[in-house]
C-alpha cells in the first residue's frame, strides 16, 4: 500500500485507535461510526440478505392470497414486519437513509483530503517520500543542475508528463503525474448513486403512476391511479383512434399498436401509434401499451333485406338497445349464443311492431336466408358480432427519471474511471553530489496496476536516462 | 432434425467437454502439450460457437423473425458458454498459463449441457421483447456473469493454492497453478471487468422497462436478485480497498457472488416467478 498522501487508510480498523476512541466524546464516536467503510459493508449486506425475502415472500398480492398460503401466526408476523410490501416498509426506507447517511458523511470526511492532495501534490521527493515509495532508481551524471535541469524537464514532458518544478536550497524537484482524475472515480460512483435516489424520490412526490382503458373511438382524461385510491384528471386528453394487433404465422403475438391523438380544447395536438417499447410522450406524460381487451357488449351486425333480396339496411344492435326502422317496427337484440341447437353462432331478436305483441325469433349466422320462412315484409340475416376492443394504456409522469439517468451515468463512468485509470506519478530529484558530478534519484507509484506501472516506470526512465545523456555529448558540461 | 445453428451448438458442447476433460487430464497429468490441445479446442470452440451465434441470426431472419440470438433461455446460456470461453482465453493469453482452463472451461461446458436440456427452437419474439434496449441489457449481463464465473473459478483455485502454499507443500497439480497472489490479484481483476458490466446491464434493463412499461424499477424478483448480485460485488469491492480483504476471505466472497449470480439467472426462472419467465 502506499502512504504517500493515502486516502484510503481506515482507521477503525486498528485496536489500538479503537482504544483511544473510547475516550472520545459521543459525537466524535458517532461521526466515526457514520463515516465507517465497515459500516458501508454492514449496509450493504443487510441490504443484499432483507432483499432476498421479498423475492421468496409474494409482494402485494391480496390478503386472501397470503392466507391460502401462511399460517395465522405465519400471516401476521409477516404482515407486521410489512414483509408482504417490504420495498417500502418503514425499515427498509430507515435502512436506504442510513446508507445514504453514510455515503455523504464519508464522502464529507474524506473528499476534501482527496482534493488537498490532487490540488497540492507532493512535489518535492523528500526523505521519507522516497522511503516510502518500492519503485526507485539513482544515478549519477555530469553537469550542472540548472542547465541539466532542462534538459530533463523536457525529457520527462516527453515520455510521460510535463512535470512541476521546484527548487530548494540547489536541489531541483522534477514531478510528474497522470490520470490524477482517477482519483475522483470513487466520488462519483458514490455521487451518482445518490442521484439516483435523488431522482427516485422526485419521481414519487412529484409523478404518478396510472393505467386507463379506452375503448375504440372513445377518449379519456380521467385515470385511474394505481391501486384504485385516488383519480388523476389530465389537463388533456387522449383519443384511441383504433387499437390493432398483429400475429406471427404460428399465431403468437408480434405486435400491439394503437392509434392514438392528443386532444386539447377539442383539437388534435398529437398523434402517434404507440406500441409496446414505443411510447407516447406529451407534456410528461407518457403512455405506454400495456394490454388490450373487448368491451362487455359487442354489437351485433345484422342485415336488413326485402323478400325479394333487395337490401335495405344494416343494423348494428347494441345488447337490449331498441332499433328503430320506420314504417315497420323497434327491433332488439336480446340474447347471443355461440352455439345455438348445435347450428353455430345465432342471435336472439325481439320485433315489436305496433299494436301487435312482441315476437321474438333467433337468426343463424351460417343461414343467412331462413328469416324467409316467417314470411315477414323483411327479412334479418345475422352477420356476426363485432367486438369492441379497447386498448389498456399505462400512463406515468415522471419528472424524476431523466435525473435517475443522469447518477447512472455518473456511477457508470466513475466505477470505469476509478477501476481503470490509475494514478500514475513520478519524481526526479537532481542534487549536487561529489567532484562536480549530479546525482540523480527518481521515484514512481501508481495507486493500481503497480506491474503495469513498474514496465512504464523503467521504460521512462531508460528514454530519460538516454535522453539527457545523448545531450550530454552533443553540449559536454 | 435440428437446423444448422443449433448442430453447431451441439458441435461446441462437444468442444467445451473436450476441452474440459484434456485439461483435467492434462493437470493430473502434468502434461503440457495436453493443456496446449486444451486450448486449441477452446479456440475451435470459440469458433465454431461465433458461427453458430451467426447462423442462428440469419435463420431467424429467414424465418421473418429477424432478431439477435439473446432472447431465450436456450440462447442466453449458450451466449453465456461464448462469453465464458472468450473471457478465459482472454486470461490465458494474458497471463500465459493453462492451468485456469480446468476450472473455468467446465463452467462453459455445464452450461452448455444444461442448454442442451432446452427448448433450442428460433421463437419469435413477443412484442414486450422487441426492443434495442433488451439486446444491450443482455449483452452486458452476460458478459458480467462471465466474468463472475471466471473469478469464482479462479478463486476456488487460489483456496486449493492458498491452503498448499500454508502446508508448503509442493507436489500435485495445485503446485503447477500460478501463486497464490497472482490468483488472488485475477479473481479481483475479473470482477472489476464484471462489476462495470452488470451494472450497465441493470440500467440498461431499467430503461428497457422504463419504455416498455414506465417504470424503470419495479422490485420484482429478477431486477431484485440482480441488485442483490450487485451489492455483494460492492461489498467484496469495498472490503478489499479499504478494510484490506485479500486472499481467502475475498476469494469467498466471489464465490458467493457467483453463486448469488446463478440464482438470479437461473434460481429465480426456475424457483421464483416473475416477468422475467422468458429467461433472459
Ligand atoms: C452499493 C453502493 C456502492 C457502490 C456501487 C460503490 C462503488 C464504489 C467503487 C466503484 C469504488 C472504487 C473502488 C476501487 O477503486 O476499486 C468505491 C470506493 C469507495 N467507497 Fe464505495 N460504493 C458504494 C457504497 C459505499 C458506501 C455506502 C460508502 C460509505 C462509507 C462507500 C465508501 C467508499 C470508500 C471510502 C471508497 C474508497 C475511496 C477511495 O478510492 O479513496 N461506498 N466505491
Amino acid at each position: 500500500m502506499e502512504t504517500v498522501s493515502d486516502v484510503r487508510t481506515d482507521s477503525a480498523s486498528i485496536p489500538a485507535v479503537e482504544k483511544r476512541e473510547r475516550a472520545k466524546p459521543a459525537s466524535t464516536r458517532i461521526w466515526n461510526f457514520l463515516i465507517s467503510v465497515k459500516l458501508a459493508i454492514w449496509i450493504i449486506i443487510v441490504l443484499a440478505v432483507t432483499s432476498i425475502l421479498g423475492t421468496v415472500i409474494e409482494q402485494n398480492q391480496p390478503p386472501e392470497k397470503y392466507h391460502q398460503v401462511y399460517e395465522d401466526w405465519a400471516y401476521n408476523l409477516l404482515d407486521r414486519f410489512n414483509l408482504f410490501d417490504m420495498y417500502h416498509s418503514w425499515w427498509f426506507l430507515l435502512l436506504l437513509c442510513l446508507f445514504t447517511i453514510n455515503l455523504t458523511c464519508c464522502t464529507i470526511d474524506r473528499l476534501p483530503r482527496v482534493i488537498r492532495t490532487v490540488r497540492k501534490p507532493k512535489s518535492i521527493l523528500d526523505e521519507a517520500t522516497e522511503k516510502s515509495l518500492s519503485l526507485t532508481e539513482r544515478w549519477k551524471s555530469k553537469g550542472d543542475i540548472p542547465r541539466r535541469m532542462e534538459d530533463y524537464k523536457a525529457a520527462l514532458a516527453r515520455e510521460f508528463a510535463a512535470p512541476k518544478v521546484t527548487e530548494a536550497d540547489g536541489v531541483v524537484h522534477l514531478y510528474a503525474e497522470k490520470g490524477v482524475y482517477s482519483r475522483f472515480g470513487a466520488y462519483a460512483t458514490h455521487a451518482g448513486i445518490v442521484i439516483v435516489f435523488i431522482g427516485a424520490i422526485l419521481g414519487n412526490v412529484f409523478g404518478f403512476k396510472s393505467y386507463v382503458n379506452i375503448p375504440d373511438g372513445k377518449e379519456a382524461s380521467h385515470l385511474d391511479a394505481r391501486g384504485g385510491k385516488e383519480h388523476i384528471d389530465l389537463p388533456f386528453s387522449v383519443r384511441n383512434n383504433r387499437f390493432w394487433l398483429e400475429t406471427y404465422p404460428d399465431g403468437t403475438p408480434k405486435k400491439y399498436a394503437s392509434d392514438l391523438s392528443v386532444m386539447e380544447n377539442g383539437r388534435e395536438v398529437l398523434r402517434k401509434t404507440i406500441t409496446v417499447n414505443d411510447p407516447l410522450a406529451y407534456k410528461g406524460v407518457w403512455f405506454y401499451q400495456s394490454s388490450y381487451g373487448q368491451e362487455d357488449g359487442a354489437t351485433a351486425q345484422v342485415a336488413v333485406s326485402r323478400q325479394d333480396g333487395t337490401p335495405v339496411r344494416n343494423l348494428s344492435l347494441v345488447p337490449n338497445e331498441p332499433v328503430r326502422i320506420d314504417g315497420y317496427g323497434v327491433v332488439r337484440g336480446v340474447n347471443y349464443e355461440q352455439d345455438f341447437q348445435g347450428k353455430g353462432p345465432a342471435l336472439q331478436v325481439v320485433v315489436e311492431k305496433p299494436g301487435r305483441p312482441a315476437s321474438d325469433l333467433w337468426i343463424l349466422q351460417g343461414r343467412p336466408d331462413l328469416d324467409r320462412v316467417r314470411k315477414d315484409s323483411l327479412v334479418f340475416s345475422f352477420e356476426g358480432l363485432t367486438a369492441k376492443m379497447y386498448t389498456g394504456l399505462q400512463v406515468a409522469k415522471d419528472p424524476g427519471v431523466n435525473v435517475v439517468w443522469l447518477g447512472c451515468l455518473l456511477l457508470t463512468a466513475g466505477m470505469m474511471v476509478s477501476f481503470f485509470v490509475s494514478h500514475t506519478r513520478i519524481w526526479i530529484r537532481l542534487s549536487p553530489g561529489l567532484h562536480g558530478k549530479m546525482e540523480v534519484t527518481a521515484a514512481g507509484s501508481a495507486n493500481r496496476n503497480r506491474s503495469a506501472f513498474e514496465k512504464t516506470f523503467a521504460s521512462v526512465l531508460a528514454a530519460v536516462r538516454k535522453d539527457t545523456s545523448n545531450t550530454d555529448k552533443e553540449n559536454p558540461a | 432434425m435440428n437446423t444448422l445453428n443449433v448442430q453447431l451448438f451441439d458441435l461446441t458442447t462437444l468442444l467445451f467437454g473436450g476441452a474440459s476433460g484434456t485439461f483435467i487430464a492434462a493437470m493430473y497429468g502434468k502434461k503440457e502439450t495436453l493443456a496446449r490441445i486444451g486450448t486449441w479446442i477452446c479456440v475451435a470452440a470459440a469458433i465454431v460457437s461465433t458461427a453458430a451465434l451467426g447462423v442462428r441470426w440469419v435463420e431467424s431472419y429467414k424465418m421473418g423473425i429477424g432478431r439477435i440470438p439473446v432472447t431465450n433461455l436456450y440462447e442466453s446460456l449458450v451466449f453465456f458458454a461464448w462469453s465464458v470461453n472468450l473471457f478465459y482465453l482472454f486470461v490465458e493469453w494474458k497471463y500465459k498459463d493453462r492451468s485456469f482452463g480446468a476450472f473455468v472451461i467446465p463452467i462453459a461446458f455445464l452450461t452448455m449441457v444444461f442448454a442442451f436440456t432446452n427448448e433450442s427452437g428460433i421463437q419469435p419474439l413477443v412484442p414486450a421483447l422487441q426492443s434495442y434496449w433488451l439486446h444491450a441489457h443482455v449483452i452486458t449481463c452476460f458478459v458480467g456473469y462471465a466474468a463472475f464465473a471466471v473469478s469464482a473459478g479462479v478463486a476456488v483455485m487460489y483456496l486449493l493454492k492458498a491452503r498448499q502454499e500454508k502446508a508448503k507443500a509442493k507436489d500435485g497439480i495445485v503446485a503447477r497453478f500460478p501463486s497464490s497472489k497472482v490468483l488472488d490479484d485475477l479473481v479481483y481483476r475479473a470482477i472489476i471487468w464484471g462489476f462495470p458490466f452488470l451494472t450497465a446491464g441493470i440500467i440498461t434493463g431499467a430503461a428497457w422497462a422504463n419504455y416498455a412499461w414506465g417504470t424503470y424499477w419495479s422490485w420484482d424478483p429478477k431486477e431484485t436478485w440482480s441488485l442483490i448480485v450487485w451489492l455483494v460485488y460492492a461489498a467484496f469491492l469495498h472490503a478489499r480497498i479499504t478494510r484490506g480483504w485479500h486472499g481467502r476471505r475475498a476469494a469467498i466472497l466471489s464465490i458467493v457472488g457467483f453463486l448469488s449470480t446463478v440464482m438470479c439467472y437461473l434460481g429465480v426462472n426456475l424457483v421464483l416467478s416473475g416477468l422475467h419467465s422468458y429467461g433472459g
